[in-house]
């Protein structure tokens, strides 16, 4: 019998170390201006070492309270950022904007409810969230495995109607969030701290990595991101890589999603298979660019199809 | 000291399950045990020892599997040649398994062959597609689904009654094109759009050539997919692809749901046909069609 306790204590002694290594996300927010941090995404794919922490996650500390930008993968990251920020803070965290409905940036919402945070995110992105968040979660589950998605779940909110754009004070600053709707999803919403002069733009823009464009309607995006360098900013946040201080920085997401879009309009029109570009290897001017060959493959096809048959 | 014992057994229990399944290349393995398990799990890219098993596998002396699909397939006493020029042109290492561009190029010397059909060995579906040409026909290109690694094999039956067969290997990623629902996390497209649309577009090529892609709206299940609430999503798939004009048939083509939801086919005729029609028939004996029935025919 003795010894049947200890195989038992030993099982849940490993069992739970495993879990506990498996799940923890080892973030920490690094201080962009004074009282605006960001924590980094990992700049890879989803993958089981990164639990699915891809995107940027951000928080902003007024004098009354806080606004958290995008929710990250799952409800145990959500717990941790809504602690770590505990740790900054005791104000509460008023506002969440979620920049767009990609599991990344939106899976972690639930946590935020829970905690009486106010979910500000575009009608069709809520809509695309709620309507494909299970399928994608499972998805995400079988890719990285179910102990980094527990607890996390598609839950069903209001937006009470919110016309943007909005102002937000958060006492003694003042933070607007604008809609792009149609650009590089239906409904990007981007985040400006007039006091620091720092703008939060979701996957509107990418550093370093190639830009993602299953949902995009790449004329208004490009339009967008012009938008984006005429504004008046000094530090740029993206949705994924690093900080951004110099403008020109944003022609590298710019430049991706035209070359990729005059691909594959080339290619509808002469009914091109994208077995066949593929043949020829990744186009070399894209090299550069993180996780360029998985997402020249991923989404080459499907911007050929919608532009053949669509 | 038993104490102890199980301690290490635990351990090394441990350090195996969390090893993870690894892609070596299985010659001729059917759906595996670790992959049924866990279908997607994220596997190694492929090494070079796994490079030269996979060398080896497409070696027909050394595949466990392509003897059994010869005499399935191809008959008894099928006289087989492993030929270079019949060329499969895919990627080698495939991300998305669920939907895999490759393209068949056709030698001059076989394109008036007698009958084409495609071969994934290890997928629970092996046969992609079975073809029989009315026209002289250069290359045919289609999306397909792939369960894990593999050898993809196009057999070419020749006018002199020989089949032709080239090879090529693929590595997947992430196993589990026939068994996990097409609804990859990153693009997301998972939506079942109206069964049997057809959509039927032709280009020009060099010298009076033509190029026909059809697209047909259709889920193409496997069979081997469990939805949402843990059931099976039972096999439904597209049987027949009718493809003529108005100088009568181009090609008829069976097809099975190793073809991926929606299929885009690509056929490159030596000579343009003349307003190319569809007829497509599906598993449940719906008939979908590219033009306006006429029902005195
Ligand atoms: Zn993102």
């Amino acid at each position: 019998m003795q010894y049947f306790k200890n195989i038992i204590f030993i099982f849940i002694f490993l069992n739970s170390f495993q879990a506990l290594s498996k799940n923890n996300f080892n973030i920490h927010p690094i201080e962009v201006s004074k009282n605006i941090y960001v924590f980094m995404g990992d700049n890879n794919d989803v993958n089981p070492k990164n639990g699915g922490a891809i995107s940027n996650t951000a928080f902003i500390i007024g004098t009354k309270s806080i606004l958290v930008i995008d929710a990250g993968p799952s409800y145990l990251y959500g717990s941790k950022v809504i602690e770590i920020i505990k740790s900054y803070s005791s104000l509460p965290i008023r506002y969440l904007v979620v920049t767009h409905h990609h599991p990344d940036h939106s899976f972690g919402l639930s946590r935020f409810i829970e905690n009486g945070t106010k979910i500000i995110m575009a009608q069709s992105e809520i809509n695309r969230y709620v309507k494909y968040g299970n399928r994608l979660l499972k998805q995400l589950k079988n890719l990285i495995g179910e102990d980094w998605f527990i607890d996390t779940k598609i839950v069903a909110f209001e937006n009470e109607n919110i016309k943007f754009p909005i102002n937000v004070n958060l006492g003694g600053r003042e933070i607007i969030i604008e809609l792009y709707d149609q650009g590089h999803s239906e409904g990007d919403l981007i985040v400006k701290d007039l006091l620091s002069k720092t703008i939060f733009v979701g996957d509107l823009v990418f550093n370093e990595r190639a830009p993602t464009i299953p949902h995009a309607n790449i004329n208004n995006w490009n339009k967008y991101i012009s938008t984006i360098m005429d504004s008046n900013w000094d530090y740029l946040v993206p949705g994924h890589g690093k900080l951004i201080k110099e403008k020109e920085e944003l022609l590298l997401t710019k430049y991706w999603i035209n070359y990729i879009d005059k691909i594959a309009k080339k290619a509808a029109k002469n009914g091109m298979s994208p077995a066949e570009i593929f043949n020829k290897g990744i186009p070399e001017p894209l090299l550069k660019y993180k996780l360029a060959k998985e997402t020249w493959i991923r989404d080459l096809p499907l911007l050929i199809n919608k532009y053949e048959f669509e | 000291m038993f104490k102890v014992f199980l301690f290490i057994m635990l351990i090394l229990y441990s350090k195996f399950a969390y090893s993870g399944p690894f892609s070596d290349f299985k010659a001729g393995a059917g759906l595996s045990e670790e992959l049924s398990s866990s279908p997607t799990e994220r596997r190694n890219k492929p090494n070079s020892e796994s490079i030269v098993q996979s060398r080896d596998a497409l070696d027909s002396q050394n595949s466990e599997m392509w003897n059994d699909l010869q005499n399935e397939l191809l008959g008894k006493n099928a006289k087989v040649f492993f030929v270079a020029d019949v060329k499969i042109i895919m990627q080698d290492y495939i991300e998305e398994a669920h939907k895999v561009p490759l393209i068949v190029a056709i030698p001059k010397r076989l394109h008036n062959f007698n009958k084409l059909i495609l071969l994934i060995e290890n997928n629970p579906i092996q046969q992609v597609i079975s073809l029989k040409p009315y026209r002289s026909i250069e290359a045919i290109g289609m999306n397909v689904r792939l369960e894990d690694d593999s050898p993809i094999r196009v057999a070419i039956l020749d006018k002199d009654g020989n089949w032709n067969i080239g090879s090529k290997m693929v590595f997947v990623a992430s196993a589990g094109g026939c068994s996990t629902p097409a609804c990859d996390p990153a693009i997301e497209v998972c939506e079942p759009g109206i069964v049997g649309k057809i959509a039927v577009k032709e280009y020009e090529r060099e010298a009076g050539a033509q190029r026909i892609k059809l697209k047909i709206t259709h889920p193409m299940e496997t069979g081997f997919v469990v939805d949402t609430d843990g059931e099976i999503i039972p096999e439904y798939f597209i049987k027949n692809i009718h493809v003529d004009d108005i100088d009568g048939p181009i090609a008829d083509i069976t097809t099975f749901a190793a073809l991926s939801s929606d299929p885009v086919l690509l056929l490159d005729l030596s000579e343009k046909g003349q307003s190319v029609r569809v007829h497509v028939m599906d598993s449940h004996g719906l008939e979908f069609f590219s033009y306006k029935k006429d029902i005195s025919m």
